[in-house]
């Protein structure tokens, strides 16, 4: 089996615009680079371009200036070797289509299956293996109507993997999903990275960005600003991104006082909460792995 | 009536021949109806069946292949749909219902203008039982040649139905694909238009798929059941022309009406019987 080398992955989006038939811009002159491993966010209010640029990647539309390249090649090279994986939305997809779930996630391997996509052994194997990866094998025989919404999600997950591209493309992949599902699916993403992969989020669910991407890409028809989550995501560049359309809640001292333990308790209905410190620093629920970040912040006290 | 009588029609070799076609024809029509039903190209089946009419007429006229005929006239009609839809505002059921009739108008007024080499009767209601060898001839090529691309092609037109951005995401050829579907589709409805006529081959095309599509959650399954419910009941459609003395688009199209119907109530898990045991359970419970 021809494997994709993860390592060389890289994603250079060089100066792209694109009109739509009506003569509005969706993009114009989007540029940005990555190469794996990362996570990154793509991070927009809708009408911001996130679809257009995902599609622009999976060579869809064709921008009007400018150009995708995936290893330095056009989008349809890398398509041909199929690096590029892509979980859509729950939407997109025709629940009552008499598939299994078996069935998707054999799709995934048409690209490296010959002309009459009859699968072989190999075949098979990656994909007991992916359904395996996001826990969904017991659920191999099921139609894909008869599932959870966290489950139907991972199904198309495991499809991906199966692809074994490492260029992945993800569109809301936390809609719908409950929270368990949600952990088990960042875990899988964080497992991507370190196999080299670029992961390419795209989310309105800001909260849960710093938990997981380590790059973002605010988008607003022209790329706003990208680099490391720590840097773009500050509140100045977020309220440039998404203007008015954010909701506040501010934390004063008042609310956060000593005989309450010095803490509060967010609850949200389905979304994670995007919470900044003091001057403006980001803060992480989970603060394993960020020993150093704590560290520095101590020192400033 | 007796079993010497109910052997009578296949005393007749015209009948035995229409039998058989109609199987064939039945059952290559069923297994694309599986791909319509999915696709949601229904409309598209009903349009496609109406525009090869022209290309039909003048195949007859000037005595050229009938799938040759059958091919540019559904391509056109394809296309003209494609321009009107992308530069128009207009919905697609209303570019569709233009473009169709339009189509069939035209095949109509080239068979008025050429009574002596086309029938209108047979265009429009079909006429198995008269087909002449070299129809025959036709209808054997265009369902072989049908069969073979399905057999090589179904699972990547599978995908090409249920998930066309990841197709493309593979690098397969998505633009290619859905021309192909139309070509079968074109290629087919004209083999149907001379079984049970161009008003009712849309039934062909969608009916089996249906009633399949409500017994299985299997795509394999439901081409399976497709095909099938297409040969059995154009077959038994065709022999039972005989005794009803009418005609045999009426008797397939009725038979195979009948069938949906009984699935639409009976069927294991999608009947609208199970649905409303599921549904008194979940009250129960």
């Amino acid at each position: 089996m021809p494997m994709n080398d993860p390592l060389q992955i890289r994603l250079d989006v060089e100066n792209i615009s694109v009109m739509y038939g009506n003569g509005h811009a969706a993009l114009e002159g989007a540029s940005f680079s990555l190469s794996g491993g990362t996570i990154c966010a793509l991070v927009g209010v809708n009408g911001s371009g996130k679809s257009t640029l995902f599609k622009s990647i999976m060579g869809f539309v064709k921008p009007r200036d400018g150009m995708v390249k995936i290893n330095g090649q056009p989008v349809r090279e890398a398509l041909k070797k199929h690096l590029v994986a892509y979980v859509p939305q729950a939407e997109e997809v025709d629940w009552s289509f008499p598939v299994s779930v078996r069935d998707v996630v054999m799709m995934g391997r048409y690209g490296a299956m010959n002309f009459l996509r009859i699968p072989r052994a190999v075949d098979r194997a990656a994909v007991e293996d992916s359904l395996r990866r996001v826990g969904m094998w017991e659920f191999r025989d099921r139609q894909i109507g008869e599932l959870s919404g966290g489950q139907k999600k991972r199904v198309f997950l495991a499809r991906a993997l199966a692809q074994d591209g490492c260029l992945i493309l993800l569109d809301e992949p936390f809609t719908g999903v409950d929270v368990s599902t949600e952990d088990a699916i960042i875990d899988l993403l964080r497992e991507l990275r370190s196999e080299g992969c670029v992961v390419l989020v795209s989310t309105h669910n800001l909260g849960s960005v710093p938990e997981f991407c380590d790059q973002v890409v605010l988008l607003n028809r022209k790329v706003l600003a990208h680099g490391p989550t720590e840097e773009i995501f500050t509140e100045q560049n977020l309220t440039s991104a998404f203007g008015g359309q954010l909701r506040h809640f501010h934390f004063e001292q008042s609310t956060i006082q000593s005989h309450d333990g010095r803490a509060v308790k967010v609850l949200t209905d389905d979304e994670r909460p995007l919470v900044f410190g003091k001057d403006g620093h980001l803060e992480y629920k989970n603060r394993e792995g960020r020993e150093d970040l704590l560290k520095k912040r101590k020192e400033e006290l | 009536m007796d079993l010497n009588d109910m052997l009578i029609p296949l005393h007749y070799d015209y009948m035995i021949k229409a039998i058989w076609v109609c199987a064939l024809i039945g059952g290559v029509c069923g297994l694309l109806s599986s791909f319509v039903t999915l696709k949601g190209w229904s409309m598209m089946g009903d349009a496609l069946s109406h525009a090869v009419v022209p290309g039909v007429a003048v195949a007859y006229i000037f005595g050229l292949p009938l799938v040759l005929g059958s091919f540019v006239s559904g391509m056109l009609a394809a296309w003209a749909m494609g321009v009107i839809k992308t530069r128009s505002k207009l919905r697609e059921d209303a570019v569709l219902g233009i473009v169709f009739t339009a189509f069939f108008a035209l095949g109509l007024l080239l068979i008025s203008l050429y009574p002596a080499r086309v029938d209108l009767k047979s265009i429009v209601f079909g006429n198995v039982l008269a087909i002449s060898d070299g129809d025959v001839r036709q209808l054997l090529f265009i369902s072989g040649a049908v069969l073979l691309v399905l057999a090589m092609k179904w699972r990547d037109l599978l995908l090409f139905c249920f998930d066309a951005q990841q197709a493309r995401a593979m690098g397969l050829r998505v633009a290619w694909m859905h021309a192909l579907l139309l070509m079968l589709l074109s290629a087919t409805a004209v083999a149907a238009l001379i079984t049970v006529g161009a008003l009712l081959v849309v039934a062909m095309l969608i009916t089996p798929g249906a009633t399949a599509y409500l017994l299985t959650d299997r795509f394999s399954r439901m081409l399976g059941i497709s095909a099938t419910i297409g040969v059995v009941t154009a077959a038994l459609g065709a022999y039972a022309s005989y005794f009803a003395n009418g005609s045999t688009g009426g008797c397939i199209v009725t038979l195979q009406t009948i069938v949906f119907l009984v699935c639409l109530i009976v069927a294991p898990k999608h009947g609208l019987l199970a649905r409303r045991r599921r549904e008194r359970r979940e009250v129960v419970s």
